[in-house]
């Protein structure tokens, strides 16, 4: 373990760790643009020079190594300082002051560094035009990527992220010096599952998400630390917010599982969480679909209940660890239902850790292994059709997205049946068959717990209150537990109702809530290392 | 002195090996074949020889970097990726004598244990590269190249591999990075290239007239070879004379003559008795010269003490009709097409060079203009870049705004005003207040 001083501070970093890394361990920040934790080192932007006391030239502090004993000044140094300062005229030569139109404005590391390091005073003896890429001002490069030339600094972090991570080769340098541009490899639009990503590393504005574009200045979002409801990989996103609606996902870093990446298919999930199509309490009758308050709709909701003489509910690898264990507790062993999971693999998904290996997912769903291990009776497709084609009194359906066979009309004639409760957040063929609806709110306002096909059990946090009367479902599935006067399920919240998983289930034994969160407060400044 | 490196200039037939063999060619090979490994290096290391690429590196201890119990497999390049402005020395030992170029990748192969050398060569040299296969061939023929060979049990195999025509694949980890199939990129440093090199196995790169040297040395000893020239700058060494002078051309001159016996005398003088401005010492990436300069001596060491570097041996010579800013933005055009891209300072400065250069040659220079190149200068080179690209720019164009700092003052005094800076704003009177017209 060498032991460094770094500005004045002394710190013992692992072997191998680089000097960035060092200084961070030290709480001294060394400005980068081009190095990226996860990326292999280049070098090319030369503005984290750093001196290290016995060689005559300034050193790059990404590609130089911790040894024992160094003696290394960043910031402290006149030298240093004059050098970056020089990168930085550099840099700024050819980049369009185009900051208030900006999307990546708020969130962009040359910009950052700017106004923090030198204060905002810069000035350049350029008298030159600026370098311009007409054309390449407004290109699509992908379905998903807007690319702005003119602003890229080619600190080739999108190159090396295709080159690397995805695997895809697809972004390349064409041209030379100081006219090199980043266009496809082929020419051809940016095809790669993990494409937004290239905008993710984008350290500046010359790669843009299309769908984000626009939308959101960034310093006006909030960040809530959560997990991609996309596969059963489970990677950790935050989800970015204002006023009630969510913008967007970002990759929230996590070594283990998803290092600091997200794939399409999962990025784009965000905005379908503020779609709430059914807003309050609903119940079919002659006239109609009749509203509700949440009193009177339990209150009914739980005669039935316990009038019931069979009982059979649809649970969902969409439900949190905690949702799943209410479900069990209340339907199967109060009310003694029959209670069932159906899971099904759905579009393979990929992801790359930070060993840099594959993870593949498992499941469709994020939760099908957390219902699993909480041994509740996963179904197929098939089984899932039998279990409805039997009779039973009361049917309940916790999430009409738990399977594609749920919304088949072959499904829709099966609940038309009996009796049937639907929770549910959008209008499916399901809702219409309900002769109950309660509305439940998206997993943005939901808390709880998902169990990864990795084994990582990981939380995530509300970050926007439910639209309408919309509520958790946990929250539904607590209210209707105290209706039913089952008192021990009446008063939980998500935290308390982990404490219990943790005590009575084997799989989840030994683990505490408050060491899931994984995510700081200052989520900016943990992504801002990322970028 | 003797021809040793050019000798065969001028006799016919002599790319022929039957020509080579009768000059006693070979012979160094099959010598160094009868030796140890650590032999031949210690003997090049004797004779002191240095690099004759541009950076006059100790080839001999270049060749002991390379790990002794690597498993191998290790690799042998010849660079004869000649691109410096200037130079054309290269070209002339493969035009006369390829065989010698091949009898040096060979020992050098040898010494270091490569069983497989390449020649990479620039892509414009189509000639030279169908030369250097049929010298190939012929040396294949002789059993001096292939498996086993001259029944020592040493395999050798050399393969030509002509680049793209990029100037900055004459840097050896682009060259590298060009070899392996990739874009021409220089790789950061350390690791370097004798540790890891190309396909990621250690790598020697040696230019084409250090390897001609080797033979020589082999034959007639270190000794010998450390008695031409000036102690640590020892041997012959080729310089290419171009510019304003009567006989342009390579000459061989042992290292440490002064460049005024090389302009003066070997290559004739400035023409229709014009006077000697200024000269690159060593290729256009070298701090030029003045006339009062003159009597440094060409060798690495003298020229390092005159601020300026030997380089490749190119002499570019400039007579007093030449203007400084126009060699200036000469430069800058080359180094500006040529910059990779990779790095933030030589990829904005030489371009930045280029646009103030451009602008002052078009008569619309602005006071600040050469503090402004010598800082560009300043922070695109000692260490601010990856490669020395950096500095093959910043050092000439920063010696030349130093050197001659008046010319340039004078382009900018005889200049046309600006435009201005401000944007044009609404007029506020009758009069047309259009931009650039203030």
């Amino acid at each position: 373990m060498p032991k460094l001083t770094i500005d004045g501070r002394e710190v013992e970093v692992p072997q191998g760790t680089n000097l960035i890394e060092a200084a961070r361990l030290a709480g001294v920040e060394i400005p980068y643009f081009c190095y990226h934790p996860y990326l292999s080192v280049v070098g090319q932007c030369r503005i984290c020079m750093v001196e290290i006391e016995g060689q005559p030239r300034l050193a790059i502090a990404c590609a130089t190594p911790a040894s024992d004993g160094m003696v290394v000044k960043s910031a402290t140094s006149q030298r240093v300082r004059e050098a970056r300062e020089a990168v930085m005229e550099f840099l700024l030569a050819n980049h369009p002051l185009d900051c208030p139109v900006c999307d990546q404005a708020g969130e962009c590391l040359l910009q950052d560094h700017a106004m923090s390091e030198q204060r905002g005073s810069f000035a350049s003896g350029m008298l030159e035009q600026r370098r311009t890429f007409p054309g390449l001002e407004r290109r699509l490069l992908g379905r998903h990527v807007i690319q702005n030339q003119n602003r890229c600094i080619h600190c080739s972090r999108c190159i090396r992220f295709t080159q690397e991570i995805s695997e895809t080769w697809a972004l390349t340098y064409k041209s030379r010096g100081n006219s090199a541009y980043i266009d496809t490899f082929d020419g051809k639009p940016l095809e790669d599952p993990f494409s937004a990503c290239v905008a993710d590393v984008c350290p500046v504005g010359a790669l843009t998400v299309r769908e984000f574009r626009f939308r959101k200045r960034a310093w006006k979002l909030r960040s809530t630390p959560s997990v991609c409801p996309g596969c059963s990989i489970g990677c950790n996103v935050w989800i970015d917010h204002h006023e009630r609606i969510v913008y967007r996902f970002t990759p929230r870093e996590n070594p283990e599982i998803n290092a600091t990446w997200l794939c399409d298919y999962g990025r784009f999930l965000a905005e379908g969480l503020n779609q709430q199509d059914v807003t309050h309490p609903q119940r079919k009758t002659e006239d109609g679909w009749q509203q509700l308050t949440w009193d009177q709709a339990l209150r009914a909701l739980a005669l039935d209940l316990k009038a019931a003489r069979s009982l059979r509910v649809v649970a969902s690898g969409n439900m949190s660890n905690e949702e799943l264990f209410l479900a069990r507790e209340l339907f199967t062993r109060v009310f003694k239902g029959e209670l069932v999971v159906p899971v099904y693999a759905g579009e393979p998904r990929k992801m790359k850790n930070a060993r840099r290996q594959w993870l593949y997912s498992a499941s469709a769903l994020p939760n099908s292994e957390g219902a699993k291990r909480l041994g509740l009776s996963l179904v197929d497709e098939e089984g899932l059709a039998r279990f409805l084609y039997g009779a039973a009194d009361l049917t309940l359906v916790l999430d009409p997205q738990a399977h594609p066979f749920l919304a088949s009309a072959e499904a829709v004639q099966l609940l038309k049946v009996g009796p049937a409760v639907v929770v549910a957040r959008l209008a499916t063929p399901l809702v219409e068959a309900a002769s109950w609806v309660l509305p439940v709110a998206s997993l943005a306002s939901g808390e709880g717990t998902f169990t990864s096909s990795t084994g990582a059990v990981q939380r995530f946090a509300p970050a926007v209150a439910p639209a309408g009367q919309a509520r958790p479902l946990w929250q539904i599935l607590v209210l209707l537990a105290r209706a039913c006067g089952v008192a021990e399920l009446g008063k939980g919240t998500p935290e308390t109702l982990f404490g219990q998983l943790a005590a009575r289930e084997a799989a989840f034994a030994g683990l505490r809530w408050e060491e899931l969160a994984g995510a700081s407060e200052n989520s900016y400044r943990e992504r801002h290392h990322v970028g | 002195m003797e021809s040793i490196l050019l000798r065969a200039r001028g006799v016919p037939n002599s790319r022929d090996i039957e020509t080579y063999l009768a000059a006693g060619g070979w012979e160094g090979f099959k010598k160094a074949l009868t030796m140890p490994r650590e032999a031949v290096i210690q003997e090049v290391i004797d004779s002191e020889l240095r690099g004759r690429g541009g950076a006059g590196f100790p080839t001999g201890r270049k060749w002991s970097f390379v790990p002794k119990d690597h498993p191998g497999p290790k690799y042998l390049i010849c660079n004869a990726d000649e691109s410096e402005p200037g130079t054309f020395k290269d070209r002339e030992l493969l035009e006369y004598d390829p065989q010698m170029v091949l009898e040096g990748i060979a020992i050098a192969s040898y010494a270091i244990g490569a069983n497989t050398a390449y020649i990479y060569i620039r892509g414009e040299f189509f000639r030279w590269a169908k030369i250097l296969e049929e010298a190939i061939a012929q040396a294949k023929a002789k059993g001096f190249l292939g498996k086993d060979i001259l029944n020592s049990g040493y395999h050798l195999e050399v393969w030509v591999h002509r680049g793209a025509g990029a100037y900055i694949c004459g840097e050896e980890t682009a060259l590298i990075e060009s070899l392996e199939g990739k874009r021409g990129f220089p790789r950061l440093k350390p690791p370097f290239p004798a540790v890891v090199g190309v396909f990621g196995k250690p790598t020697v790169v040696n230019n084409v007239e250090t390897l001609a040297c080797l033979p020589h040395i082999l034959t007639r000893g270190a000794k010998w070879f450390a008695s031409i020239g000036r102690p640590k700058n020892t041997g012959p060494k080729l310089f290419c004379v171009s510019g304003h002078v009567n006989r342009p051309g390579v000459y061989e001159l042992p290292l440490g003559v002064s460049f005024r016996e090389i302009i003066f005398e070997h290559a004739g003088g400035i023409p229709q008795g014009r006077k000697l401005k200024a000269f690159f010492p060593g290729g256009s990436s070298a701090p030029v010269l003045t006339a009062q300069e003159v009597d440094v001596l060409a060798d690495f060491d003298s020229c390092a003490a005159a601020g300026t570097m030997l380089g490749s041996g190119a002499v570019i010579v400039m007579d007093e009709t030449v203007n400084m800013v126009e060699v200036a933005r000469n430069l800058a055009h080359f180094y500006a097409h040529e910059s990779c891209g990779q790095c933030t300072p030589c990829r904005e400065g030489s371009d930045w060079c280029l646009d103030i250069l451009n602008r002052l040659t078009r008569g619309l220079g602005h006071p600040s203009d050469p503090d402004q190149l010598l800082r560009i200068c300043r922070y695109a080179s000692q260490g601010m870049t990856i490669c020395p690209l950096g500095d093959a720019f910043s050092l000439p164009i920063g010696s030349l705004v130093k050197k001659f700092r008046q010319e340039f003052e004078e382009a900018i005094a005889h200049a046309k005003p600006l435009p201005p800076k401000k944007l044009p704003v609404m007029p506020w009177s009758g009069k047309d207040v259009r931009f650039g017209g203030v």
